[in-house]
């Protein structure tokens, strides 16, 4: 038997009846051998094996939580292994890495090969993407200390806030101590064996201590405005920040987040989450930090003036503690559940109103009644389960701190009686007492606002941490004038990492060209659009513009000079005149008329009363689809881009329209590179070169003639819309046709 | 002799075409075509991949079958699709009810779809660990116990029905919880801790 050369060998771990199992892929000179080691059995078994003349084709395809290696074997794909999507990736780059072997061509495979880009090297956590910063490794800080470093502009403010605190919870020990002074000496001085005053004295002291206790409260009331404002100042500074972080993330964000989050619960996030931060700003300083100094200066008075009695005080604190854990765990888990009503409600809400043409439409009010109703109803349930709890729990930690009250009430009664306390000591005391419970009783509500703060941070965090996986390169390359050469080299790429729309696509667009893209929905062309636009990275090969990965090439360059013109086109509320400038930093008016006249949009604008400061409503609201299409249009114009990309720009109007905005096009596309996509083919016809897609493979290229003559895809389409429709302009593509066929 | 190699051994017979004899055209995708044991065989080929006869048209090999309402109908409206060649993925036809068809053909057919769905039903909840932004799920599946992570993310828990949600772990394995009310109230209140959407 001849040696054979392994040239790849690996593991799965499923066995394609769908269980865990060892499971080897061999792959020699000249056969590939399947061989599992079966967990009951010491020796390995030969599943299958298949000589590389009898394969046809190797591909993947995608199950459900997995996938398969597949052969073709006499014209009939085969399962050759299966594999859980933990190895999806590995079993990609084997299907990659067969191949040069099915043309008998040697298998290169490195040490690189062993390496798996979604694990961390460090930890050996999976990573989101490929170059992600790993989670477990990465220093972070805990939720509250992040927001204390988002106060760190605005620590000069803090300290004079802080500050004011302390004076504050100073003040309000004075009054108790005057209150002791007012009994034991003016009013009662016998039962605390002091000198009884002349009765002119006792008004003067009377006057004194009441003039202090005036005096006290008026400084301390000074110092709460003060406190309050400073609070206010840093809680809605520090939510400004927020709000615009989380903004400016949400902007960088690529567009695959937002194909996998409503808007509604983004829109829930930035106003309501961030909202949060200025609660608990003040809470911090107004409320709790404020309650923590307090309770320990307290506490300190209070065994300082008897620590015996003090003692007694802690009787109901074990209790407190207790009761607060409880709520913690049982609170905790219910505020999320509120937070996602919410955010829910949201949601529903906005589909159902951006909708209401479409509901009304159907005659569906009941029907989205209802939805609303259940959505309104789940807040409802979640909103009372929280407070169902809190209802209970805040009397029943009252009635533990009333039950201190009353011990203090009698041990110390008992004191006074017998004479080893004063009466003016056990008021003060007393007094001080409901300084002590009050802010812990108020304590015990930080678990409430604590919860309900964590769970908005934990929502806006989640979106300051989502890694941005179209950033900038390193070092960017400039490219201020494109020329507009665009070059895909084996590019791969799925909106899901393993479905790949399009696959192993190579062509190239030279500076200048006027493209046509066909196919049918689904087959990809938009998903080349996407990729010239950088809304999403390849997953294999490259693109490169004028020679320079696309990647490298600095975003503001590359998106300044890619116009693109969808089919629906996104208008945003203002004037006429903002819409058509919008992202210009510098234009005149001259510019904005000559480019709405290329647009054939002058015209309608110079109807309405207000011309160019015409204002339109929410996307656009109060003009046609096909004006809004050619304002769309001006704007790319204004913008000049070298290369003009026109994502199925005129599928949405009538003929009319569509003939006025391939006018305007015509004028406007001379001179850069155009790359059109379109399902009524008369609008490609006069391209330079038509890129015909099917099933992500890019199978015809041509122009019209070429394509025509070829009898291929492209001829199907154009004699299927012949047959379909009497359109002037696709009758004009059957006259073709026929002069073809002669 | 098992089920499946009955179905094996059994020629597929050809007869008419029931109904108004016009051809199935897979390349239609406006066209649905339910397949039955009247039309149409169902059995192992070359290399035990499934195949397909239908009757007075030709074998489909290389058939795999796929859920149309894995929720809502589990067990009717199966997918038979094949790919052609020219690579594309076309639907061989419906299969409405499994209970229609001959003991070996269901067999087949529930092998395939057991192949189609690496799927794992949790059936318990042992432990839930929250830590640097993921969940730790320590639990009993209907295929042995599983420990697996994670990302603490609204689209990493999507529904499953009205009642029960799907976990995507950080491979992008899934792990069903057909009902999450069904679960024992611990477990469930654990859960619904994190997942609470």
């Amino acid at each position: 038997m001849k040696p054979q050369t392994v040239w790849l060998c690996t593991d799965t771990d499923l066995n394609l009846a769908g269980r865990y199992e060892q499971v080897w892929l061999v792959v020699s000179d000249e056969a590939l051998t399947i061989v599992a080691l079966p967990p009951e059995s010491e020796q390995s078994v030969i599943r299958f094996h298949v000589a590389r003349r009898d394969c046809g084709e190797i591909r993947t395809r995608r199950g459900v939580g997995g996938g398969f290696l597949q052969a073709t074997i006499d014209g009939v794909f085969v399962d050759l292994l299966a594999y859980s999507n933990a190895k999806a990736d590995l079993f990609h780059k084997v299907q990659a890495k067969l191949q040069p072997w099915l043309r008998g061509e040697p298998v290169e495979v490195g040490p690189s090969d062993d390496v798996d880009p979604r694990r961390c090297p460090r930890c050996g956590m999976t990573l989101q993407f490929k170059g992600d910063v790993c989670r477990r490794c990465v220093n972070r800080g805990a939720v509250l200390l992040r927001i204390l470093r988002l106060m760190r502009p605005y620590t000069g403010k803090a300290t004079v806030m802080m500050a004011l605190v302390l004076v504050g919870i100073g003040l309000a020990l004075v009054p108790q101590q005057l209150t002791r002074l007012l009994v034991d000496r003016v009013l009662a001085p016998g039962q605390a064996h002091n000198p009884v005053l002349s009765p002119a004295a006792a008004r003067l002291w009377l006057l004194g201590l009441v003039g202090a206790l005036l005096g006290t409260h008026l400084f301390s009331a000074a110092a709460q405005v003060g406190r309050g404002r400073l609070a206010s100042f840093v809680g809605s500074q520090v939510t400004y920040d927020m709000r615009e972080r989380v903004f400016h993330r949400l902007l960088q964000l690529s567009i695959d987040y937002y194909d996998r989050y409503n808007v509604g619960q983004l829109i829930s996030r930035v106003a309501g989450d961030t909202e949060q931060m200025k609660q608990f700003v003040q809470q911090l300083t107004g409320g709790v930090l404020q309650q923590i100094i307090m309770i320990v200066a307290v506490g300190a008075v209070l065994f300082g003036m008897n620590w015996q009695l003090a003692l007694w005080t802690l009787v109901p604190v074990p209790l407190v503690i207790l009761g607060a854990t409880f709520f913690w765990q049982r609170v905790y888990p219910r505020y999320y559940r509120v937070w996602d009503a919410n955010s829910k409600l949201s949601g529903v809400l906005n589909t159902i109103l951006s909708g209401v043409r479409v509901v009304k439409a159907f005659g569906q009010e009941p029907r989205e009644q209802r939805r609303f109703g259940r959505s309104s109803g789940y807040v409802r349930d979640s909103f009372r389960t929280v407070e169902y709890t809190v209802a209970a729990f805040n009397p029943a930690i009252g009635l533990v701190f009333q039950l201190g009250g009353l011990i203090v009430w009698f041990m110390g009664g008992q004191w006074v009686l017998g004479g080893q306390v004063t009466l003016g000591e056990l008021l003060a005391f007393l007094g001080y007492l409901w300084m002590f419970y009050q802010p812990l009783g108020q304590l015990t509500q930080l678990t409430s606002w604590l919860t309900g703060f964590l769970t908005a941070a934990q929502r806006t965090f989640e979106i300051l941490d989502t890694p941005v996986q179209i950033a900038e390169a390193e070092h960017p390359v400039a490219i201020p004038e494109m020329k507009g050469q665009i070059v895909f080299e084996n590019v791969t790429f799925g909106y899901d990492r393993h479905q790949p729309v399009l696959k192993n696509v190579s062509f190239a667009i030279q500076a200048g060209e006027r493209i046509g893209i066909v196919g049918k929905s689904g087959s990809g062309k938009t998903t080349i659009v996407n990729l010239i636009c950088r809304f999403y990275d390849v997953d294999e090969g490259r693109i490169l513009i004028d020679g320079v990965d696309a990647r490298e090439i600095a975003k503001e360059d590359l998106h300044r000079q890619i116009g693109v013109v969808l089919q629906d086109p996104f208008l945003f509320r203002g004037t006429i005149y903002d819409n058509l400038t919008y992202g210009l930093r510098e234009t005149v008016p001259e510019d904005v008329i000559a480019a709405a006249k290329a647009a054939n949009c002058h015209d309608f604008i110079m109807q309405h009363p207000l011309g160019y400061d015409t204002y339109v409503g929410e996307r656009g609201a109060g003009l046609s689809a096909g004006e809004r299409q050619r304002i769309s249009i001006a704007r790319a114009v204004l913008y000049d881009p070298r290369v003009l990309i026109l994502d199925e720009a005129t599928s949405s109007v009538d003929t009319e329209s569509e003939k006025l905005i391939q006018d305007a096009l015509k004028r406007i596309t001379a001179g850069r590179t155009t790359i059109a996509i379109a399902h009524r083919l008369s609008t490609l016809k006069n391209s330079d070169r038509i890129l015909v897609v099917e099933a992500g493979r890019i199978t015809e290229q041509g122009t019209h003639e070429q394509l025509i003559a070829a009898r291929g895809t492209y001829y199907k389409l154009v004699k299927i819309q012949t047959e379909l429709s009497r359109d002037e302009s696709v009758d004009a593509l059957e006259v073709e046709l026929k002069h073809v066929r002669r | 002799m098992s089920g499946a190699e009955a179905e094996r051994a059994m020629p597929p017979e050809l007869g008419p075409i029931p109904g108004d004899g016009s051809p199935y055209d897979l390349a239609d995708p406006t066209a649905t075509r339910y397949l039955t044991p009247d039309i149409a065989r169902i059995h192992l080929g070359s290399l035990e991949s499934l195949h397909v006869t239908v009757l007075n048209e030709g074998i489909y090999g290389g058939v795999h079958a796929v859920y149309l309402f894995p929720v809502g109908f589990p067990g009717r409206y199966i997918s038979l699709r094949h790919t052609d060649s020219k690579g594309e993925d076309v639907e061989v036809g419906i299969l409405r009810d499994l209970a229609e068809w001959p003991p070996g053909a269901r067999e087949l057919v529930q092998n395939a779809l057991k192949r189609h769905y690496f799927v794992h039903v949790i059936t318990r909840i042992n432990r839930i660990r929250w830590r640097y932004g993921f969940l730790f799920f320590d639990v009993e599946t209907d295929k042995g116990p599983a420990r697996f992570y994670m990302l603490w993310r609204h689209d990493r828990a999507v529904d499953y029905g009205r009642r029960g949600k799907i976990l995507l772990d950080v491979d992008e394995n899934r792990h069903l919880i057909p009902d999450v009310n069904a679960l024992p109230p611990r477990e469930r209140n654990e859960f619904l801790r994190y997942i609470y959407w």
